[in-house]
């Protein structure tokens, strides 16, 4: 007999016969698994329904857990909704203890402390909720990304060394686990911020040496790149790519600003375009996005593009914003002449305003903070360049001190550059190892290390007058050049 | 009591033995039994009246015995006991009626007593002339004599009379000897021959003598075989074996057939062969079978020809990994691995080479003059402890599992599976009162240890299995837990007891053996985008690389005649290979390109603490192998070194700390894997055993170690991790 010739209602029969004689914890179970394979082949929505079905009707069995901890999941990844999931998993965590689902719902209200986390006692809190899974379930698979997780945690409070240390735990005592690929990444990328490239590479050469099918191969490869190229044996050395050859017409007109993003994207902003358009790594334009005088480019926590225009900021695709200061009169002072504009880790917006020359600070609802640095400061700054690192410092490029300086969250100065040095700054960027790139229009690149020294520079005849600069994920430096009118690439 | 009349003590004797063989046999109520019983014990009253003043009181004595036995003669027959006591009771009652001056009593007596046992003589040292006078006038009147002789000798006779009663005389040829007078029928029989009977006549005082020649109808055949101790084997049946030494008379003759007449057997017979055609077969160990059929076509003797028995045995050259094993050749010493064994008999062997580390065994078949070469790879040796069932459903199915699952786990062949007696088993269990599910899961984990290092001692083992069945309502599965010796955490493994393919994977995970040395370069590169090969990060210091003159900053640009574009085709290279392996290399300099060559070495290997496809147990049970095989060895530190860690996975810190204390002692101190690794592996043990001040000592002393590594010796450098940790 073939269940498929048989009618619907037999087959609900079928099924129903072989559900009743079925106890309740293997039903949950079933619906548990079958929710799990929806969920791999991207059916979302029924893999909600059954863990949804789970919570409703067997919530007495020992499938509970695991079911609020996927619909959390679904909330984090699905929804975005950052609040709801964390109810799930303190659900998870306060009523059911004992479930095989509680060291992930402590894994994940970790995650959840340490992505919104501004503060020392912020991550301070992350780092206790990802303890909880390593001292009350020692012999949970949730122990390998828990270490994990505690070494992003030591790497956003800037404790490196601590981060090396958990991080190399994970690949060390569970060489098998989800997490060791990217942990011995997180080892590597430690040491370089610690200033050991060598061992950095050491360890992203393992990367590819134990995982090398994986994501964090390819990333590492880059990585490792990147890092020869600045500190491999004899001095850095940087030539020109001739056969690079990208922005053709317009977009390669008053250009304002580039920007390459972690897969490759080269954002030109080109005024005589008035938008940002994107080129993918073989060239090809894709959609951009229109501004009025575009004047800055960078990129918002979740990668999406933050394009700074005269009067307003697109954040992502869709989202623009206009942004205004209190003032005496009744209504609130509109910013016209936007210089940069970045998104913190934290959700915040910061915008330059160039008429002021102030960097102001919204919240994630966009209302008025104050100024950034300091809320309370007067000092003027005339601000061309503002963006966010990949260490979550936020880079300041003050072209009339001839600075940039970095800050964390709260405003404290974390590291300044120049003004020894430099001349006539008019753009920065940082690679994922602190190192900060200035295209100076006079000097041409100049490299400095995170200690301000200076590692390289990079002048020549074909870099006759930089106006902006970005970097790729292998780390070569891309420059336009105003007068050659061209991006030129430096490998 | 002294018993004083000599009848009297043997009667006693008699009945002591008598009684004792009753006490030891059935108590069968048999009448004539306990009459006879009766008549001994009135035998030793009225053997004491007898002897005593007035001896003619014993007279009623007697008469009574006399009366019992004779009832019980005619009911069912008296026994030997009981005929000796009657002819003891006549003989006294007639010596006593003599004394009264009652002769013709007294002869009455001696009448019925000769006809009861004719050959009866009185003892001349006890009675008086006078009585042996007329009881041998009465012997005379009642008693001829008989003489058979047979030809061949050694025919049995026996007397028949009143064609039932048979009275056996012995082998002729005798000298007559006493019968009563009368008519009888004496049968005269041999094996191998015909019977005879024949009638005869004797009268009082008459001699008789017979002789009869026997007709033979069963062959025998003569056997002289070098060396004696052969088995004749006849049909199937073994009928004798050769024994003893040549008589001189054969001497010739076996020299004719080629024997040393003094290594021969003396000359045996097999007798009573029927007529016809034997199959023969002589063996002797160590000996070729000798087979023959031998025609018996008449009933005569047949002389076999001398047979000289061919040496039939071999030689086995035996080594072993670890060498120094007791070699056992069917439970025979024959020393230690590696050995030349010459001599050795062939046939079935049972061998068996013993260590500290495990066993070998093996059974074979060694054919003649074959020079057999075994390598006895020593293994550890996992006991069967049985089956136990959580629930009465299980018990029924309990003799079925414990046969699959033994069948099935005979497959596994890195271990020696053996099952041990459930006696030698349960008296160490006992004795700490301990289950067998109890020792995988539920007792004390100290008492566990203890225990489990007990049974392996008492069994010769390094591990264990027990089988557990699961409550389930149809009951097939079967949970396997296996734990090392000296561990207290076992791991399971779950099968279904009677489906063979899901033994596989467990099976799998048992035989596999974790990779704790590799080849070894020390040539540490990495992946770019910027070069054509694999620049050379650093080499380690003392490394075949470093020998071989490789330089940081230089780029490895082939290897082995073939481009090298990324490190991992180095890596796969290297592995492919063996230690002491040459390997040769192209590489670019500031200076221009070169080739290179190295020899490679080898790594020791970390067992990750948490990796899910290793079986622990398991693992723990082939290093403690390398450990006794090698003791002493880096080989042996380096296996302290991964008992540490195993001890850790099993959050077991305090036995990890033991192992690390003998791995630090023993280790190398050299760039890599040694005694920094130790001390930095102490230190996180004596963390988690909250002695923190302990721990930062290790870990400062662990940082001393600036070339130490963990994981291989390319890994992470021991000393910046062992500093932070010791940071208070």
């Amino acid at each position: 007999m073939r269940l498929s010739r048989l009618p619907a209602a037999a087959l609900v029969a079928v099924a129903t016969v072989t559900f009743a004689q079925e106890s309740p914890d293997q039903q949950a179970r079933r619906l548990l698994e079958d929710g799990r394979t929806y969920w791999a082949q991207g059916k979302l929505k029924q893999a909600l329904d059954n863990f949804n079905t789970i919570v409703a009707g067997f919530a007495s069995t020992d499938s509970i857990g695991p079911a609020l901890l996927e619909i959390g999941r679904y909330r984090l990844e699905v929804d975005g909704d950052a609040e709801k999931a964390r109810a799930s998993f303190e659900q998870v965590a306060k009523q059911y203890p004992q479930s095989d689902a509680a060291p992930g719902a402590y894994y994940n209200l970790g995650l959840l402390t340490l992505g919104r986390a501004t503060t020392a006692a912020e991550l301070e809190d992350a780092l206790a909720q990802l303890t909880r899974v390593l001292r009350l379930y020692p012999k949970s698979d949730w122990v390998p990304k828990a270490l994990y997780a505690q070494g992003l945690v030591h790497r956003k409070a800037g404790r490196y060394g601590e981060a090396v240390d958990v991080a190399r735990r994970v690949f060390l005592e569970y060489p098998s686990s989800d997490a060791a690929a990217a942990a011995q990444y997180l080892v590597g990328h430690g040491l370089a911020l610690l200033g050991e490239p060598l061992q950095a590479m050491e360890e992203f050469q393992q990367v590819r040496n134990r995982f090398p099918d994986g994501e964090w191969a390819a990333r590492a490869l880059e990585k490792t790149t990147a890092l020869y190229r600045l500190h491999g044996y004899g001095k850095p050395t940087f030539t020109v790519d001739p056969a690079y050859n990208v922005g053709v017409g317009d977009l390669s007109k008053d250009v304002r600003a580039i920007l390459m993003t972690a897969q490759g994207t080269l954002w030109i902003a080109s005024e005589k375009t008035k938008s940002a358009v994107p080129l993918d790594p073989a060239g090809k334009p894709g959609p951009g996005v229109q501004g009025e005088e575009p004047r800055a480019l960078s990129l918002d926590p979740r990668g999406q593009i933050v394009f700074a225009a005269r009067t307003a900021v697109r954040i992502g695709l869709k989202d623009i914003r206009s942004f205004a200061i209190p003032s005496e009169k009744p209504v609130p002072e509109p910013l016209e002449k936007i210089n940069a504009a970045a998104v913190t880790p934290g959700g915040s917006v910061l915008v330059a305003d160039e008429k002021r020359n102030k960097v102001y600070r919204y919240n994630a609802r966009f209302e008025f903070q104050g100024t950034f640095p300091d809320p309370r400061e007067t000092k003027e700054r005339e601000v061309t360049r503002l963006f966010v690192d990949g260490e979550g410092g936020i880079v300041m490029l003050d072209r009339g001190e001839k600075t940039v300086r970095v800050y964390d969250e709260t405003g404290k100065t974390l590291r300044t550059v120049g003004p020894t040095g430099l001349r006539r700054p008019v753009d920065v960027a940082v690679d994922p190892f602190r190192n900060t790139y200035i295209a100076d229009e006079e000097l041409g690149v100049l490299i400095f290390t995170p200690q301000g020294q200076i590692l390289h520079t990079l002048s020549g005849p074909e870099l006759r007058r930089p106006k902006a600069i970005a970097l790729d994920p292998a780390g070569a430096i891309l420059v336009w050049d105003d007068k050659a009118e061209k991006v030129l690439k430096y490998r | 009591m002294k018993l004083r009349h000599p009848l009297l003590a043997a009667l006693a004797l008699s009945a002591v033995s008598s009684s004792a063989q009753e006490t030891q046999a059935p108590a069968a109520p048999d009448p004539g039994a306990r009459e006879v019983q009766v008549a001994q014990d009135q035998l030793a009253r009225a053997i004491a009246e007898f002897e005593g003043a007035n001896q003619s009181r014993s007279i009623v004595l007697f008469d009574d015995i006399i009366a019992r036995l004779e009832g019980v003669q005619r009911q069912s027959g008296l026994p030997v006991r009981g005929r000796d006591i009657l002819v003891q009771a006549y003989e006294l009652r007639a010596r006593a009626y003599f004394n009264l001056g009652l002769q013709e009593k007294a002869s009455a007596d001696f009448r019925q007593l000769v006809q009861i046992k004719p050959d009866y003589a009185l003892s001349k040292d006890k009675v008086s002339p006078k009585v042996i006078d007329v009881f041998n006038l009465v012997k005379k009147s009642l008693v001829g004599y008989l003489a058979v002789s047979s030809k061949p000798e050694g025919a049995k006779v026996t007397l028949v009379s009143g064609g039932e009663r048979k009275t056996e005389l012995g082998l002729a040829p005798f000298f007559p000897l006493e019968v009563l007078a009368g008519d009888y029928t004496v049968e005269i029989t041999k094996e191998g021959y015909k019977s005879e009977t024949q009638a005869v006549s004797i009268a009082p005082r008459e001699t008789k003598a017979l002789e009869v020649e026997l007709v033979r109808t069963l062959a025998s055949a003569f056997f002289i075989t070098e060396p004696p101790g052969v088995e004749v084997w006849i049909d199937g049946e073994l009928r004798l074996t050769t024994a003893g030494s040549l008589a001189p008379d054969f001497f010739e003759l076996a020299r004719n057939k080629g024997l040393e007449p003094s290594r021969a057997s003396a000359r045996t017979e097999v007798t009573n062969l029927s007529l016809g055609s034997h199959i023969v077969e002589l063996r002797r160990r160590c000996y070729e079978t000798v087979r023959r059929t031998i025609p018996t076509p008449t009933p005569l003797d047949f002389e076999i020809d001398p047979i000289r028995m061919d040496d039939s045995q071999g030689s086995l050259r035996l080594t072993s990994d670890p060498p120094g094993g007791k070699i056992y050749l069917n439970g025979e010493a024959k020393g230690l691995t590696p050995a030349e064994v010459e001599g050795v008999c062939s046939g079935k062997i049972h061998l068996e080479v013993k260590h500290a580390a495990g066993k070998y065994i093996k059974d074979f078949t060694l054919a003649k003059d074959e020079a057999l070469t075994l390598d006895c790879p020593i293994r550890p040796s996992l006991a069967f402890l049985g089956v136990v069932a959580d629930t009465p459903a299980g018990e029924r199915v309990l003799a079925d599992a414990d046969d699959k699952i033994r069948e099935n786990l005979q497959k596994i062949t890195s271990l020696n599976f053996v099952v041990p007696p459930r006696e030698s088993v349960d008296r160490v269990l006992d004795a700490d009162k301990v289950t067998r599910k109890g020792l995988v899961a539920g007792a004390d984990p100290d008492v566990v240890r203890k225990v489990t290092a007990k049974l392996a001692s008492a069994l010769e083992v390094e591990g264990f299995l027990v089988a557990v069945l699961p409550e389930e309502r149809l009951q097939h599965t079967a949970v396997l837990y296996l734990l090392a010796a000296g561990n207290a955490v076992a791991e399971p493994g779950e099968v279904t007891f009677g489906e063979a393919a899901s033994y596989l994977r467990f099976i799998s995970r048992v035989d596999f053996r974790a990779t704790v040395y590799r080849p070894w370069s020390g040539l540490i590169t990495a992946d770019t985008l910027l070069h054509d090969g694999v620049p050379v990060l650093r080499t380690v210091p003392g490394s075949p690389a470093a020998l071989a003159g490789i330089e940081p900053g230089e780029v490895v640009t082939g290897a082995e005649g073939k481009a090298i574009k990324a490190t991992a085709a180095l890596l796969a290279l290297v592995e492919q290979k063996k230690p002491k392996d040459r390997l040769s290399f192209n590489v670019k300099g500031a200076s221009g390109s070169r080739a290179a060559e190295l020899t490679l070495a080898q790594t020791p290997q970390e067992i990750p603490l948490f990796e899910p496809t290793l079986l622990y147990n398991k693992v723990m049970m082939d290093l403690r192998r390398q450990i006794e095989g090698y003791p002493g060895t880096e080989q042996a530190a380096f296996a302290w070194l991964n008992l540490a860690l195993c001890a850790m996975h099993f959050q077991d810190f305090a036995t990890a700390h033991e192992h690390l204390t003998k791995a630090k002692a023993e280790l190398p101190q050299r760039p890599g894997i040694s005694q920094g690794t130790a001390l930095y592996y102490m230190g996180v043990a004596l963390d988690r055993l909250n002695y923190r001040p302990q721990a930062i000592e290790a870990f400062k002393a662990a940082a001393a170690f600036k070339d130490a590594t963990l994981f291989n010796n390319d890994g992470p450098s021991v000393a910046p991790l062992a500093t932070r940790r010791s940071a208070p």
